[in-house]
């Protein structure tokens, strides 16, 4: 429909407050970093004032996956390293939904790793958010792939064995990625803003947040969290424009321009400083679910016609006497 | 024989046969299956009954003139319906003796069988091949087959330069004449088959034809005519897994997701050349397991989805099933069962799955398990599927097998009605407060909400929830959430009839089967009825939940025994006896549940279980039975 | 003063015919531009022109030649192309001497009898030709430049603009009648009717009818069936809503042939037929905007009574209807100029300014006929139509094009805009097709109409910006800088000897065409040539100074090819100094030769010029913003650095009086006295990203305040 009829039907469009968008009471732990994300999703659905009934939260399992409970959206709390399939099901039946999924480092990194690569290449339309707290949380402190090597767990009494996945890199590898940011939980004011530049992109939005887990890792983000130069802040005009408030704090900034895949690859290398912000935008990769037309109107009479016409391949008419 | 002789024009003797059994096998590209279709084809139109089964070679490229690379299709023919693949073969027209031989050793022909063999090989210049060919020639003469050489290359070479791609036209040509086919109707079915080529290449294919009839004609001493009853409706004949293919369409169900795996795939296949015409998609996925979610996801937004595979894939989606159970999201999943455990034997039949469909996934995963027991039955239990699994909020599984899903049988073309389609999506607002699992405590069942319901939002869990979907943390509420998602079984189990006694209502042996049996059974009970023994069967399309009636049929036999394609030890092994014996799937399901002692009778050669092997078995089993009788008295 | 100068200056002031000399006036006589061109036919020029279907919008009308050409392009791979080339060409030529004879028809039509004509004999011929038209890819009607051009090449872009709107509103109807449906049908399906035996039974296939008890489950289903079916006044709704969407006469919807005869037709020839037509259709178009824009609502489930039905119960009125309506399919009015008489233009003029959805064309086939109240010695031809496009321009919200049918291909992107344009449009053109144009082809008439600014080419398109320079176009015209285009022309003089010579090609020049005009001029014979005569086209820029006594002349050239001079009589000088002021008018429009701006112009350059500083931003790096700058509160009292914080909720689980969370789940102190200056310290010792600063203490009296601030400290 066109613009002033739209404007006057948003006139009369139910408006949300951010409450309307609280579900259960979270049951993470007090300090979680996941409380942040929380925080900052339901701000965007307030902003974007999404409906509700049209939005839907997929995760899989583990303390991120959690995550669709806390919300008064519709939530499907799936099986473990599965939200991307199941998401990917929603969105094809359902393209009008709103899709969002949260995972975690073992629920999309390990167990679900097959998917996270694929789900790239579908690029469908949806924001990934990979809670990546370096640990198994829910199972009480076990490695995982993105655990620092020598983290020391249940599985790794004498510090885990293997250098950390880098997320970023694996992502920004693969055919037909779209757009991979990384950001801390401790910022919440870009971890707003890049969630909110991947919900307005059009395609396969990763987004990997580094949060704490002060139960199970209480001191490895000491350093970095208090350090706000161990952090280099990632700008463009085509980006993310920091406030002055944001600028002072954080003093290591770097513009760079989210087009450029080489860079991004570059940057995403780097661990320390931690890069935030947006790596990688392309907005112009196609979307799976466009590509195979998902939502096409189909009628009674379009499934009568296809079918008689393919009877009549098979059949073999009374041979006339 | 020597090819050149001619015999005199003399009419030749026509035998009369009530049904016949042909198969033509080739290297594979050779063009057997086309040849052995198009027979198929032209003897449903002049209304015979016949069941065609595909020949498939494991390999996709076996090396040429190899024993296991047998590539074609196998034909009964028969005046009345044809319900099976039938017994042992009574002609083979074979294209090099080497496949031939395979066929041999597999036990597929009749003792007296009669040979169509190509000659070319005789006189082949590589001297081994010659050699072979002598060697393999005699021995099979020997053991007194019917061998006629066949100089097919030479005859063709006389019409095209490539005889490897006219052999195939050359045969169905001598098939027409040794049992009398309407050649008319045999060049139509060429136009028909080669509609989307040039005339030019239509024309060449009838001229072999021809020759291949007239070749017959005036070197075969034997005729055979098989009485057709024109039959008065359009008949369809596609294979199985086309039909569930069709079916899916039909089904309204708009989202297959699936992974490549034999023998699934080829209803995939078909499926992704026709779907997208009616907005439907086929969702290759990464894996079975992704499959298997999408399809859940998809389910769980929107209309039911179905996911199609085979054994191993089967097994790998058991947690996702068990997530559809729990979610009680709809879920059509088709098992076309191959031979197993592990990859087992892909091109292979068997119904080893039964089991596993019921009871797989962990914990109390209570699901609707149906099995196809024809090609139409494909077609329409994809149909019935997608309904049960929309109005009970369950996972229905489909079990067939790669018997039906290579064979073809004609049956009635379906009448299509737009209300076996899916309901649109309900979008309407359900009322404040509604619950997601608002479960009926006599039935189990709730209605169901689909995201873009305004009032229905709730989080789905594969977590103990209670009726809010709020995971539950009360032991009480998992004990009732359980129980309903089983109520619902027996809910829908109170919704069928008791299935049909074939045969007599009482009597000495009741058969029961499931799946692609039904044809061999009942043609086997008809038989030994018509031998005076009281026999009966019973055929079961629903397995989870049984349907009602089963003991009361049961009890009225003195004897009750299934016959399967799965896995049961045999009494007569010396280690085995009643504490150890396992029992076939069903003869054990139908023993728990009715504490009946059925016996079970099974095989697992790969290969459809033919009627003569079931009368045979029977024979054996009643007069074993007998025996002991006696003995009891004397 | 010799006695043939005085006759000669008698005619020019009075008109008074000359006696011998200049006998006969302008009759036979023709601009000696126009000399050269007479057989169009070996020409190969814009026309005829191919209105092609089925391509490519801006494709839509393409000229002969260009086809042509492409199908030579396309062979041009092939062996022996040089022949096909040159046989395609004839071929041509055979089609424009079809058409010049007045055969019409599409171009494969045209094509095949041009091609059996030349056929025949000759097998090379034959083979160029086949392999032609195998190449040939576009099909149209074939227009040529005469007086059915303007209607046709209008309503052919009119189609192509309609259909593009007639498909996109087709979509969206068949979209929402669907969507419409799959609510009545879902319900439906949960309905008593959906649960019955029946209803169940027709659910499952034949193949399958006796495995289940139908009345069983019809039973068993009944136990959780829900309730709640559509609330009455929503199934209502959707149903009239339904209703509407499938009796629209307004597009035809994909896969219903019957909905494409019942379609309005939406051409017609006056301006009192349309506005009947659009009259009593309008109610029943706002009924079909008002229920697809409700559909769009109720197919997403956002329609909610309560706020939408007070929107769209006036819906008639407001920008909802304007927006929605311009999705449909526009009148077009082709007139001519004789019909605009009075009521007619008052009409046409009303419905213009009312923003109505038409697209109006007023055709003139006679620039020159004599005003209806010319007074005698006032010499004032019609010219309704070029007044009617300055008029329409003046409503500001009007499409505006005028051009003679010989520019209009040049102008097919122009006029497929005008038809796009989301509001009235009128295109004014003169077809040259006068009855008596002194034997002309329209192609040349209306060309020199336009050369010499008797009927400029202009466009004027309110949606192309906000201001004069965006919206109108004045460009097509020759030398538009000038006030009359001049050609370069040769020609021999009495002694056989070339003369070359620029003359403008005047308002006269144009004129001079006419037969009917041929009393403004007099010819004067070589030999009367004298000093006093000077180029009309001079002598109307000399103005006033002298005008008296100098003899304005045009050239002209007779029958047999001879150049003439002949001298202009006082009215006809008139207007064409008339035309020359409506043109200069135009050219102000058009940002030439703007007076305002050229005053302005002359003000800059009197005015001292300052010399221009280069700006240059300052770019502080922000790394060397000193932190000391940011302005924090007195550090007496506690705060939060809220925009830091990450909802962890440790500060809010020590004391949710104290600290509270903002409208975006971020903390603040809500009261600092709402607990101990300890759970201030504890709280900022707790927070995870060290955001909160305890200040001093409020109570003095508090135990163990300075181990308190001590640890208080690290926060300040």
């Amino acid at each position: 429909m066109n613009t002033a009829t739209e404007c006057l039907l948003r006139l009369v469009e139910e408006h949300h407050e951010l409450e309307d968008y609280q579900g259960g009471v979270p049951r993470w732990c007090t300090g979680c970093g996941d409380n942040a994300i929380l925080a900052a999703v339901q701000r965007l659905c307030r902003d974007e004032n999404l409906r509700p009934e049209k939005t839907v939260f997929v995760s899989g399992i583990g303390c991120s996956s959690r995550f669709p409970h806390y919300m008064r959206t519709y939530g499907f709390h799936g099986i473990h390293g599965r939200a991307l399939p199941l998401a990917e099901g929603v969105k094809m039946s359902r393209p009008d939904l709103q899709v969002f999924v949260n995972t975690g480092d073992g629920d999309c990194c390990s167990i679900g790793a097959a998917h996270w690569i694929h789900a790239l290449r579908y690029n469908m339309n949806m924001t990934l958010m990979l809670h990546d707290n370096q640990v198994y949380g829910l199972t009480k402190m076990q490695a995982s792939p993105t655990s620092p090597k020598g983290t020391k767990t249940n599985t790794s009494p004498r510090g885990s064995y293997l250098e950390a996945l880098n997320p970023l890199t694996v992502t920004l590898g693969v055919q037909n990625v779209s757009f991979v940011a990384q950001v801390v939980d401790w910022i919440p004011e870009i971890l707003y803003d890049v969630i909110s530049a991947a919900y307005h992109h059009k395609g396969f939005s990763f987004i990997r947040i580094i949060q704490r887990c002060p139960e199970w890792l209480p001191k490895m983000f000491e350093p970095v969290l208090h350090d706000t130069n161990r952090v280099l802040l990632l700008h463009h005009e085509d980006g993310l424009h920091l406030s002055d408030g944001l600028a002072r704090t954080y003093r290591k900034q770097l513009e760079h321009d989210p087009s450029d895949i080489h860079r991004a690859r570059e940057i995403a290398s780097g661990t320390d400083p931690i890069p935030v912000g947006i790596l990688y935008r392309n907005p112009e990769v196609p979307c799976y679910e466009e590509t195979r037309h998902a939502g096409q109107l189909t009628t009674a009479g379009r499934v009568r016609g296809a079918l008689e016409a393919e009877l009549d391949k098979y059949t073999v008419w009374p041979q006339q006497a | 024989m020597n090819d050149t002789t001619m015999l005199p024009q003399a009419e030749k003797p026509v035998v009369t046969l009530k049904e016949h059994i042909v198969e033509i096998i080739s290297d594979s590209g050779e063009g057997a299956q086309r040849c052995g279709q198009s027979l198929g084809s032209i003897a449903a139109r002049m209304g015979n009954g016949i069941w065609t089964v595909e020949i498939i070679p494991a390999e996709i490229r076996p090396p040429a003139r190899s024993v296991a690379g047998a590539s074609g299709n196998r034909i009964r023919i028969g005046s009345g319906r044809i319900t099976n693949g039938g017994d042992e073969t009574d002609l083979v027209i074979a294209f090099n003796e080497q496949v031939l031989l395979g066929r041999v050793r597999a036990r597929e022909l009749k003792p007296d069988c009669t040979i169509l063999l190509e000659s070319m090989w005789r006189s082949h210049k590589d001297p081994a091949i010659a050699a072979s060919y002598k060697e393999t020639y005699d021995s099979l003469v020997a053991a007194g087959y019917k061998v006629h050489e066949v100089p097919m290359e030479k005859e063709c070479l006389a019409l095209v330069n490539d005889a490897r791609r006219g052999k195939n036209m050359f045969a169905l040509g001598m098939l027409c004449s040794i049992y009398s086919l309407d050649l008319a109707l045999a060049r139509e079915q060429i136009a028909l088959t080669f509609r989307k080529k040039e005339a030019s290449v239509v024309d060449a294919n009838v001229r072999l034809l021809d020759a291949g009839h007239a070749w017959a004609e005036a070197n075969l001493d034997f005729k055979y005519r098989i009485p057709a009853t024109r039959s008065t409706e359009p008949q369809v004949v596609v294979n199985g897994n086309t039909a569930l293919a069709l079916g899916v369409l039909a089904s309204g169900m708009e989202i297959c997701a699936m992974y490549p795996i034999t023998p699934a795939t080829s209803a995939s296949h078909y499926l992704s050349d026709v779907f997208e015409k009616v907005g439907g998609i086929v969702h290759q996925a990464e894996d079975e397991i992704a499959a298997c979610a999408f399809a859940i996801g998809a389910s769980y937004a929107g209309k039911c989805a179905v996911t199609i595979t085979s054994g191993p894939g089967y097994s790998l989606k058991q947690e996702g099933i068990g997530l559809a159970v729990m979610g009680e999201i709809p879920l059509v999943v088709v098992n076309v069962q191959r031979g197993g455990p592990s990859t087992g034997q892909p091109t292979k039949a068997e119904q080893g799955d039964l089991l596993t469909a019921m009871f797989g996934s962990h914990g109390d995963a209570p699901k609707v398990v149906m099995a196809a027991s024809t090609i139409e039955d494909c077609f329409y239990s994809v149909i019935t599927a997608r309904k049960i699994a929309e109005t009970f909020n369950m996972v229905v599984v489909v079990l067939t097998d790669a018997g039906l899903a290579t064979s073809q049988q004609p049956f009635p073309r379906p009448q299509f009605s737009e209300t076996w389609l899916a309901p649109p999506i309900d979008q309407t607002p359900v009322p404040e407060g509604t619950k997601p699992y608002d479960w009926d405590p006599a039935t189990g069942l709730a209605r169901r909400i689909v995201p873009g319901q305004p009032n229905g939002m709730h989080t789905i869990t594969g977590l103990a929830h209670d009726r809010q979907s709020h995971v539950a943390y009360d032991p009480d509420i998992n004990h009732e959430a359980l129980r309903m998602r089983s109520l619902k079984l027996a809910t829908l189990q109170k919704t069928l009839k008791a299935p049909p006694v074939v045969g007599g209502d009482s009597g000495d042996l009741l058969i029961v089967g499931w799946g692609s049996t039904q044809g061999a059974i009942e043609e086997a009970v008809a038989t030994l009825r018509a031998e005076g023994l009281k026999v009966s069967s019973m055929h079961l399309r629903f397995l989870q939940p049984l349907p009602p009636g089963i003991k009361e049929a049961m009890k009225r036999f003195k004897k009750v025994m299934t016959f399967e394609s799965n896995w049961g030890d045999d009494p007569q092994d010396e280690i085995i006896d009643e504490n150890n014996r396992r029992y076939s799937a069903l003869a054990m399901l139908l023993r728990s549940r009715f504490l009946v002692d059925v016996d079970c009778w099974s095989e697992v050669r790969g290969q459809p279980i033919k009627p003569g092997t079931i009368c045979r078995v029977i024979r054996e089993r009643l007069n074993r039975k007998t025996k002991t009788l006696k003995a009891a008295q004397s | 003063m010799n006695a043939e100068l005085q006759t000669q200056i008698a005619f020019r002031l009075a008109g008074r015919k000359p006696a011998a000399g200049a006998e006969g006036g302008g009759a036979g006589l023709r601009p000696a531009l126009l000399a050269r061109c007479r057989d169009l036919t070996a020409l190969r020029y814009d026309f005829p022109l191919v209105l092609a279907r089925g391509v490519a919008d801006k494709d839509s009308a393409q000229c002969l030649s260009a086809i042509v050409d492409e199908v030579v392009h396309r062979v041009a791979g092939e062996d022996n192309a040089e022949r096909v080339t040159r046989h395609l060409l004839r071929l041509e030529r055979e089609i424009r001497a079809l058409i010049a004879g007045g055969a019409r028809g599409t171009l494969a039509a045209l094509w095949d009898d041009a091609a059996a004509r030349l056929a025949g004999g000759d097998a090379s011929l034959d083979d160029s030709l086949k392999r032609g038209r195998k190449a040939l890819k576009v099909d149209g009607v074939l227009a040529d430049c005469d007086e059915s051009l303007p209607a046709l090449m209008l309503k052919h872009a009119w189609g192509v603009v309609r259909e593009n709107k007639t498909r996109r509103l087709g979509e969206d109807l068949r979209r929402l009648t669907i969507g419409l449906s799959n609510v009545l049908r879902a319900d439906a399906a949960r309905s008593e009717a959906g649960r019955s035996a029946e209803g169940l039974k027709a659910s499952i296939g034949a193949g399958h009818a006796e495995v289940f008890d139908f009345a069983a489950m019809s039973r068993l289903l009944a136990k959780s069936a829900s309730r709640d079916g559509l609330p009455a006044g929503r199934r209502r709704r959707l149903e009239s809503l339904l209703e509407v969407l499938e009796a629209q006469r307004f597009a035809p919807v994909p896969d219903e042939p019957q909905t494409q005869d019942r379609c309005y037709a939406f051409t017609f020839g006056s301006c009192a037929e349309a506005v009947a037509a659009y009259r009593e259709r309008l109610p029943k178009a706002l009924e079909l905007a008002r229920s697809m824009a409700i559909a769009e609502l109720e197919v997403k489930g956002e329609y909610r009574e309560a706020a939408h039905d007070a929107l769209f119960a006036d819906f008639g009125e407001g920008d909802l209807a304007q927006e929605a309506l311009a999705g449909f399919p526009d009148y077009l009015i082709c007139m001519s100029a004789d019909a605009l008489h009075g009521a007619e233009t008052d009409r046409l003029m009303e419905l213009l300014s009312a923003g109505l959805p038409v697209k109006v064309l007023v055709q003139t086939d006679d620039l020159l006929e004599e005003s209806t109240i010319a007074r005698d010695g006032h010499f004032a031809l019609g010219m309704r139509a070029k007044q009617l496009a300055s008029m329409a321009m003046g409503l500001n919200d009007v499409y505006v094009l005028q051009s003679a049918s010989s520019n209009l291909f040049q102008f097919r992107d122009r006029i497929l805009a005008g038809m796009a344009y989301a509001g009235p449009a009128l295109f004014s053109v003169y077809s040259g097709a006068a009855g008596d144009a002194g034997g002309l082809p329209p192609y040349l008439l209306a060309a020199a109409a336009m050369e010499s600014r008797a009927f400029p080419a202009y466009s004027y398109d309110p949606s192309a910006g906000p201001n004069w320079a965006s919206r109108f176009d004045l460009e097509a015209n020759t030398q538009v800088e000038a006030d009359w285009p001049s050609q370069e022309f040769a020609y021999e003089d009495e002694n056989h000897q070339r003369v070359q010579s620029a003359p403008a090609f005047t308002f006269a020049d144009f004129v001079a065409c006419d037969p009917r005009h041929a009393r403004h001029f007099a010819r004067v014979a070589r030999a009367d040539w004298n000093d006093g005569m000077v180029p009309l086209e001079e002598h109307l820029r000399r103005g006033a100074a002298g005008a008296g006594e100098a003899l304005p002349y045009v050239m002209l050239v007779d029958a047999e090819g001879r150049l003439q001079r002949a001298i202009v009589d006082e009215p006809l000088v008139r207007a064409t100094l008339r035309c020359r002021e409506s043109w200069h008018s135009l050219q102000e429009l058009g940002g030439i030769h703007n007076s305002h701006a050229e005053r302005l112009l002359a003000k800059q350059a009197a005015a001292p010029q300052p010399a221009a500083e280069p700006v240059v931003e300052a770019a502080v790096p922000k790394e060397e913003i000193p932190a000391e700058a940011e302005a924090k509160p007195s550090t007496d009292d506690p705060y939060i650095e809220t925009p830091r914080c990450t909802t962890c909720n440790e500060c809010t689980q020590i004391n949710d009086k104290m600290f509270a969370y903002n409208e975006n789940k971020q903390a603040y102190v809500a009261n600092p006295d709402a607990g101990t200056y300890a759970q201030l310290v504890e709280a900022a010792e707790s927070c995870q990203v060290s955001i909160i600063h305890p200040g001093k203490p409020r109570n003095p009296d508090e135990p163990g305040l300075a181990e308190l601030q001590e640890r208080a400290a690290a926060f300040a």
